[in-house]
């Protein structure tokens, strides 16, 4: 490069990039052009209580009430501030009632009368105004009951709307209210832990990590079906129904199938075996890896493991084997006829389904191979570390993209035919064909193949970023 | 048992049996045992309704946790109604689950009951084929409800047409509830209850 290409000023710069040529260009952040990203912060529990802390103040603040009482108002109504503040002025009282928070009628007169004994009408103990306590409803207890009370109920996981003792009174103990009767410290403990769950999950911005013993609440702004990656677990889920990630079905499709696999998962087991025959010379294979593109060690045949069918017709324009074929005429066959149809079309994309699920497991195998071909080429010499990390970044693009593959078949099945369809069961296909093409190299791959690799990864990653955008919906 | 629990129910045992209610005969309760833990009860079907004139007798165990935590009620005595079990006599009523309140006591759960007799919740049902009847073909309920009554718990009124139907299975050697069960699950429909015993 000469000093004079090298020589340009900032200025030149900016009549370039800058201000006026912008409306040409796309200056939106990568990142939100991505159909699947998705604006979530991670937060650990000190800062959820922080957050919610917040808007408790904040209600407590503006129409005068307790932070206790402030917390169960926003718990009752999914945490919206605004509307607790318009309705507490609107009508305090039908709110508070609607609430639990006070009796609909007025309490009744104070139990204790001057010369007479009162009792418990729990324990049947007598009771003084000192050992004993009501809500707003005025039904009076002595501390042990209720102390007693709280213990039963929140041994049995209840927390925030344990309801007072009385006969079909339904006002609800506030946060202080409990506390301030249990006697035993592990109790108050797990109260407030049952509490914060509750708070967590009446938050509609709040979500916990469904990842076994992880603690991590995420937070976003809208509830949308998108993946999350959980920075301290690694768990991937749907933010919105919080199951695994499975775009670019939708949650109630996804439930819907798995639901469906797992009442006919019998019948399919039965049938999709886990060995196959070579179409060529009839050997027995037992598929061993992730890739879909075989090569009979007998015979040297390429095939596809999916329809058997010959390899070199999976060129990308006739790559057809994801496509189910509907028979036209099945609207005149007869009932069993069309029950055994609807079986095999189930079975089709189940089939698919189960075998790239299948495949990413045999390709996290792959993944140690592959670190284990890595050292020993290190060892012999033959590149450095870095020359073959790109390798590892292939494998992981891989099992994200046959991820999203192994979801297009739900969305597939239960999707009606139509011009729809055959776009998505044709933008399906061309994803298949690529992933199997990646796959192939990945397994074979040297280190002169880099270049071809990384060609390989753009073009797959875009065929599964252009079948999201065109069909996720959110 | 805590002592609480054991304090309660000795107070509401009394209660039960002097209240006006006992008095009348239309709810009762015994001791099983000596140690409170559980107990019979008993309540009178409610006039006006296809349990008029039946007894129901009721088991009653009462938990550790008592009165924290409700009763555990179940019916002794066959009966046919939308939310009670015809095969365990399990019973679905709200104050028996989440709606207890320390507060109730044995003769409100056993007033409940009677009360629950005189008005069915069919969309909250036990017994999902009683509770189909009771919304599909009303009348039909009734008579069954009378006759179920009459059968097992000493309602006077019977019914020859049911009567002779139960016989008729009993001749093809089926036991005299289960012909009973399978006439009533099928609208009394000899073929299919015929169909749904042997099949």
């Amino acid at each position: 490069m000469s000093d004079e290409e090298m020589d340009f000023s900032d200025d030149d710069y900016d009549a370039y990039y800058g201000g006026e040529f912008d409306g040409d260009v796309d200056h939106v952040d990568p990142l939100k052009n991505d159909p699947e990203y998705m604006d979530v912060a991670f937060l650990i529990d000190t800062e959820v209580e922080r957050l919610l802390n917040e808007s408790v103040e904040e209600l407590s603040n503006s129409i005068q009430v307790t932070p206790s009482l402030a917390k169960m108002l926003l718990h009752m109504s999914n945490w919206n501030l605004p509307e607790v503040v318009a309705r507490y002025r609107q009508d305090s009282h039908k709110l508070l009632t609607s609430v639990h928070i006070k009796p609909p009628q007025p309490p009744p007169q104070n139990v204790f009368q001057d010369g007479e004994v009162t009792f418990c009408p729990v324990c049947l103990a007598p009771m003084s105004p000192d050992n004993a306590s009501h809500l707003t409803c005025g039904h009076t207890f002595c501390k042990d009951c209720w102390s007693m009370h709280f213990e039963v109920q929140i041994m049995q996981g209840m927390s925030v709307g344990i309801e007072c003792m009385g006969n079909n009174c339904q006002v609800s103990a506030p946060e202080d209210f409990v506390l301030g009767l249990l006697n035993r410290p592990q109790l108050k403990e797990k109260y407030q832990q049952y509490a914060f769950a509750d708070y967590v999950r009446s938050h509609p911005q709040l979500r916990f990590c469904p990842g076994p013993n992880c603690n991590i609440v995420v937070q976003a702004k809208e509830c949308q079906a998108k993946r999350v990656i959980c920075v301290n677990c690694k768990t991937q889920f749907c933010y919105k129904c919080g199951s695994d990630y499975h775009a670019p079905t939708d949650c109630e499709t996804i439930r819907k199938w798995l639901t469906k696999c797992a009442d006919d998962s019998e019948t399919a087991n039965y049938i999709s075996a886990h060995t196959k025959d070579c179409p060529k010379c009839h050997i027995c294979i037992e598929k061993n890896g992730g890739c879909n593109h075989m090569q009979c060690y007998n015979c040297k045949n390429d095939f596809c493991w999916m329809c058997l069918g010959c390899w070199k017709a999976h060129g990308s324009e006739y790559y057809e084997c994801s496509r189910y074929k509907e028979n036209p005429n099945i609207a005149h066959e007869s009932a069993h006829a069309q029950a055994r149809e609807a079986l095999k079309k189930y079975l089709h994309y189940y089939e698919r389904w189960e075998n790239h699920s299948k495949s990413l497991k045999l390709e996290e195998e792959t993944l140690a191979k592959i670190r284990e071909r890595i050292q020993e080429k290190v060892m012999a010499g033959t590149g450095t570390w870095i020359d073959w990390q790109y390798l590892l970044d292939a494998a992981a693009l891989l099992a994200k993209c046959r991820y999203t593959l192994q979801n297009t078949y739900p969305f597939a099945y239960y999707l009606e035919a139509g011009p729809r369809k055959d776009l998505f069961e044709y933008q399906q296909a061309q994803l298949e064909a690529e992933i199997e093409n990646l796959s192939w190299k990945i397994e074979r791959a040297e280190m002169t193949d880099r270049g071809e690799l990384e060609n390989q990864m753009d073009i797959v990653e875009k065929r599964r970023s252009t079948l999201l955008s065109d069909f996720l919906q959110v | 048992m805590a002592n609480i629990a054991i304090q309660r129910i000795k107070r509401e045992f009394k209660e039960v049996i002097k209240s006006d209610e006992a008095q009348k005969c239309a709810i009762n309760v015994e001791l099983v045992g000596d140690d409170y833990r559980e107990l019979k009860g008993e309540i009178a079907g409610p006039p006006d309704t296809p349990y008029e004139g039946a007894t129901f007798h009721l088991e009653i165990k009462v938990p550790e946790t008592y009165p924290f935590n409700p009763p555990k009620v179940k019916f002794l005595t066959k009966i046919w109604h939308p939310n009670i079990s015809s095969v365990t006599g399990a019973i679905c009523l709200d104050i028996l689950k989440d709606q207890w309140a320390a507060a109730m006591t044995l003769r409100t759960v056993l007033l409940s009951l009677q009360a629950l007799l005189a008005a069915a919740e069919p969309d909250d049902p036990q017994d999902a084929v009683v509770a189909r009847q009771f919304k599909e073909n009303h009348s039909l309920f009734l008579e069954t409800a009378q006759y179920w009554s009459h059968v097992h718990a000493g309602a006077s009124r019977g019914n020859s047409e049911f009567a002779n139907k139960v016989k008729c299975l009993m001749d093809m050697g089926v036991g005299e509830h289960q012909a009973l069960v399978a006439l009533s699950s099928c609208n009394w429909d000899m073929e299919r209850a015929i169909e749904q015993l042997f099949s």
